[in-house]
């Protein structure tokens, strides 16, 4: 275990510093001359120029400047914005937290009703329940979520006035309580779309492994089918189903993006859409990195948890 | 069928295989037919593949006029789905804008696919470094959110029907690859490519005549089963304005117009159209590609 | 000895539907098994022998339709013998399931897919016997796994107990889903197969195992195999089936000395049995076995039969009685011209 485990670390580490690598050198060939770009075109003159990039360290080797990348990001310095101005560090890091708050609450959600429905499909197979599932599963794996997001709104909002279109905090909240009704709405596009994929994928892996010739023989133990299942069906059920989380997370990420768009919601995908439209590549890239390194991060965590639910990746030595 | 076999000699050998092979196409036939889901699919994607090519036949309509003395009008005799915010027919935009997005969502399917299979067969057949290397490739790739490596593809390289194919198709080849990989890795274990082996057969002759056949059933549901997800996303990014240019009419450049607060509030007609249309033709073919799948290969999920 | 009989099969008949298909797998099958006997249940595969016994438990899926004069199980368990009408069981009810474990249990084909791979070999040993054993305590049952596990030969058995299906061999493996099937000492034990994937000297030892606990116990055996150099180590009796019906069945002495179904003819000549003539050539059945969907009417095994004739491909074929307790599916023994 603990030799799987150094292993995938040192695999997601590597993958960490090929990804950034890659990006760092797309951002010095953006076009752009950080160098006339901070003197201005008033005081630009060849030496004025050469004296800065000498100073500011810009003709050291690649790999030195890179290394000077990486030292100041981990000390919280991010760059700035090349259209904005806006320093990336109060104008993306900080819009996380809103992100992850739509996203990881659709996962969950998603999470625990995909795999409820899931299961009940499994075990009342061809039943009214499994139908139903089913159906919600077509539907959920065709209806794109921004599709789903202007019904919701179109439901909820402008016919049953029921909750806000907009916008993440309302004016004068205080609680959580007083934010939820915005947060309803995002989430539940992200979700329910998410839920079909889920419930879909649960059903089909329990299926799978009840017809396992280990699940005959725990019947033919004469216990319970319902002990057949929780023991034996959905117990095998989980390594598969924890497999696919990544998988999702990143569908979630992605459905995001227009989500925020559609609810002025101030996340990250927000910022990305505005950055791309005013081609600003530092925020891009800079996006691009903590996504990479965010979802390296995600993989290797739900490697090691389905390396816990199963004996023959955790007693490998 | 006769019952009693004679002397069972080489002859009825082979009348007996021939017999089990077409009765094994009738039987997949009978059970797709069965399969009520999948026959409405196919008959969705049928009528739509119709109004894409038909389109002018099947409409007075011009697709990008405006008509500004017909604007956000509802459904009506002459506009039977309404009008957008320049006056354009509905049902019109519709029709031609299946053309450019069925065409988007295909083109990319078979090119990632085609991506996928050369990968996956490289990788599958001859293991080893290069193997490794296109799997770690894979992972990465992978564990990207699809919508978002497109998105900042796009922004380098600038909106545009082909460049959005382009995108598509590099970074979409993964999980045919991964299928392609494990199929090629199991047969090359095989007898009869050991024996080809054995006859002094070249490697790429081996990988792509006699292995590759093998593999189509897999492909070609890979290939169904990806369109889908290129409709959607298509739709996705010309929503959110980085896909196809805006003058291009396509599902996604229609739903645009959702962007508009007056449009998303109080004319849901506009992008609802699209939007069913966008769920109904993916609807169509997830049905259909989950029919193939239970008649082609049962086995796999 | 008719009272010894534990399980009396009067016409089995299983329907499978596939694709909305339905295809008759067992057909009218009757057997009785006697108490310590072992009844050896020959065949191809695919001839439904396995779809037999899990019909007989009741172990089958949705699309399975089972019907029968009557299953009789009679246990012997506690004085007076008590006896279960099987047919007329719900497949998963609280009565059938108090059968499966403590008076009947399987072992089944395959060792490497019959456990858990998630959970420790001792667990999966215990959980029938805490299931059965109401208020036993988890420690007790653990002993009574680790004397099974000794008993049945498996070297370092404390150290076995905690360890995982994948970390065993195949022949280990097996040994595991016997002491499973054995733990709650049935009555009765289906053996689907149990050797045939594994090697062959491995292959004797579990049999010879089986055969060893069955005479101490004085359990009754099914044995499922198509291995005829099996059925003449282990059975008392046999019977013989081809595409889901009992083409033959009678004392081992009987099918061995006196095959009388051209079928049983050719499956004993095309098996090397052990001690058999050795200028006895092999000969191999002519044809292939056809598709269970294709019959409707006649003998099964027409097709591929030396002897077939315009009356074997009308209705069905009765069973005659050869000789006392030999029965045999064929019209040659109703005219008499045998051998």
């Amino acid at each position: 275990m603990a030799k799987y485990v150094a292993k995938r670390l040192l695999l997601t580490l590597v993958m960490i510093i090929i990804i950034s690598f890659a990006i760092f050198v797309a951002l010095n060939n953006t076009g752009v001359d950080p160098i006339s770009f901070k003197l201005g075109l008033d005081n630009y003159t060849p030496e004025a120029a050469a004296e800065l990039r000498e100073k500011l360290g810009l003709n050291a080797p690649l790999v030195v400047r890179y290394l000077r990348w990486w030292k100041d990001m981990l000390s919280g310095n991010f760059g700035y914005s090349i259209a904005h101005g806006y320093s990336i560090r109060s104008g993306l890091i900080a819009k996380w937290p809103a992100t992850l708050e739509i996203s990881l609450t659709a996962m969950i959600v998603s999470t625990v009703i995909g795999i409820g429905i899931g299961m009940l499909s499994a075990i009342w197979q061809n039943s009214i329940v499994d139908y139903l599932g089913r159906m919600i599963a077509a539907i959920g794996n065709s209806v794109p979520e921004y599709f789903f997001a202007l019904i919701l709104i179109q439901l909820f909002s402008v016919r049953l006035q029921l909750l806000p279109t907009s916008g993440r905090v309302p004016a004068g909240a205080v609680t959580f309580w007083d934010r939820l009704p915005n947060l309803i709405l995002p989430v539940a596009a992200l979700a329910i779309p998410m839920c079909g994929n889920l419930m879909r994928y649960t059903r089909n892996t329990m299926l799978d492994v009840a017809n396992q010739e280990y699940v005959k023989l725990a019947r033919s133990k004469g216990i319970p089918e319902w002990k057949v299942y929780i023991k034996h069906v959905f117990r095998n059920s989980m390594r598969p189903v924890v497999t696919v989380l990544l998988f999702r997370m990143t569908l979630l990420l992605g459905g995001s993006v227009a989500v925020e768009t559609i609810f002025s919601w101030p996340g990250v995908g927000q910022v990305l859409t505005q950055a791309i439209t005013a081609s600003d590549y530092s925020v891009v890239m800079l996006y691009t990195l903590m996504m990479a390194v965010l979802m390296l991060t995600i993989s290797f965590l739900v490697d090691l948890f389905a390396a816990l639910l199963d004996p023959r990746v955790r007693l490998d030595k | 069928m006769d019952k009693v076999n004679a002397p069972v000699g080489g002859h009825q050998a082979i009348a007996n295989a021939r017999r089990l092979g077409t009765s094994l196409r009738k039987k997949r036939i009978r059970k797709f037919v069965g399969n009520k889901l999948a026959v409405f699919g196919l008959a969705v994607i049928v009528v739509f593949l119709f109004m894409a090519l038909f389109a002018p036949f099947l409409t007075p309509y011009d697709p990008l006029e405006p008509n500004f003395g017909q604007t956000l009008k509802g459904p009506s005799a002459e506009h039977w789905f309404g009008t957008d915010s320049m006056g354009r027919d509905l049902y019109t935009r519709v029709l031609y804008g299946a053309r450019v997005s069925i065409l988007i969502a295909v083109s990319s399917s078979l090119i990632a696919n085609a991506i996928g299979v050369v990968m996956g067969a490289f990788g599958g057949y001859f293991g080893g470094w290069l193997d490794k290397g296109l799997v770690r490739l894979s992972e990465l790739f992978a564990c990207f959110p699809q919508l978002i490596i497109v998105l900042v593809v796009m922004a380098f390289i600038g909106p545009g029907t082909f460049n959005l194919i382009l995108v598509f198709a590099i970074t979409g080849w993964t999980g045919t690859f991964r299928l392609v990989r494990a199929e090629y890795m199991s047969k090359k274990e095989e007898t009869y490519v050991k024996a080809c082996e054995a006859f002094g057969m070249s490697r790429l002759k081996i990988m792509f005549f006699q292995i590759l056949p093998s593999v189509m059933t897999t492909v070609i549901i890979q290939v169904t089963m990806n369109i889908p997800g290129y409709v959607m996303s298509e739709a996705g990014l010309s929503f959110l304005g980085f896909g196809v240019p805006m003058s291009t009419p396509t599902w996604g450049t229609m739903l645009n117009a959702a962007k508009s607060m007056k449009v998303l509030l109080y004319a849901p007609g506009v992008w609802l159209v699209p939007g069913c249309a966008i769920s109904l033709f993916v609807l169509a073919v997830n049905f259909f590609g989950d029919g193939l799948r239970d008649v082609m290969d049962p086995r796999q999920q | 000895m008719s009272d010894e009989i534990i399980l009396d099969v009067k016409n089995l008949s299983t329907v499978i539907t596939t694709d909305r298909v339905p295809v008759r797998i067992v057909k009218d099958v009757s057997f009785q098994l006697r108490r310590g006997r072992t009844l050896a249940i020959v065949g191809e595969s695919g001839c439904g022998k396995s779809v037999t016994m899990q019909s007989v438990v009741k172990l089958v899926s949705r699309n399975y339709h089972i019907t029968a004069d009557h299953v009789l199980y009679r246990s012997f368990r506690s004085g007076a013998p008590k006896e279960y009408r099987l047919d007329k069981l719900a497949p998963y009810g609280r009565v059938m399931r108090s059968l499966r474990g403590p008076e009947i249990s399987m072992v089944f084909q395959d060792p490497m897919m019959s456990l858990n791979p998630v959970y420790k070999i001792g667990d999966q040993v215990i959980e029938g016997l805490l299931q059965h054993n109401p208020g036993m305590k988890k420690r007790e049952a653990w002993a009574r796994a680790l004397e099974m596990l000794k008993k049945l030969g498996i070297p370092a058995a404390e150290q076995r107990i905690n360890e995982y299906p994948h970390q065993m061999s195949g022949g280990m493996k097996q040994r595991i889903v016997i002491a499973i099937a054995m733990i709650c000492d049935p009555q009765i034990i289906i053996a689907d197969e149990p050797t045939t994937a594994l090697d062959v000297t491995i292959q004797s030892q579990i049999m010879e195992l089986m055969k060893q606990l069955q005479t101490e116990d004085r359990k009754s055996i099914i044995l499922i195999t198509h291995n005829m150099g099996l059925v003449a180590e282990m059975a008392d009796d046999v019977a013989v089936m081809y595409m889901g019906r009992v083409v033959e069945a009678g004392p081992i002495q009987a099918i061995f000395e006196n095959p009388l179904h051209p079928y049983t003819q050719g499956l004993l000549k095309s098996v090397p049995v052990l001690g058999m003539a050795r200028d006895k050539p092999l000969i191999a059945i002519p044809g292939s076995t056809p598709n269970p969907a294709d019959l409707t009417e006649g003998c099964e095994f027409a097709g591929r039969c030396p002897y077939c004739e315009a009356a074997c491909l009308r209705g069905v074929i009765p069973s005659f009685e050869a000789e006392p307790g030999h029965q045999v599916r064929c019209l040659r023994s109703a005219h008499g011209e045998v051998n």
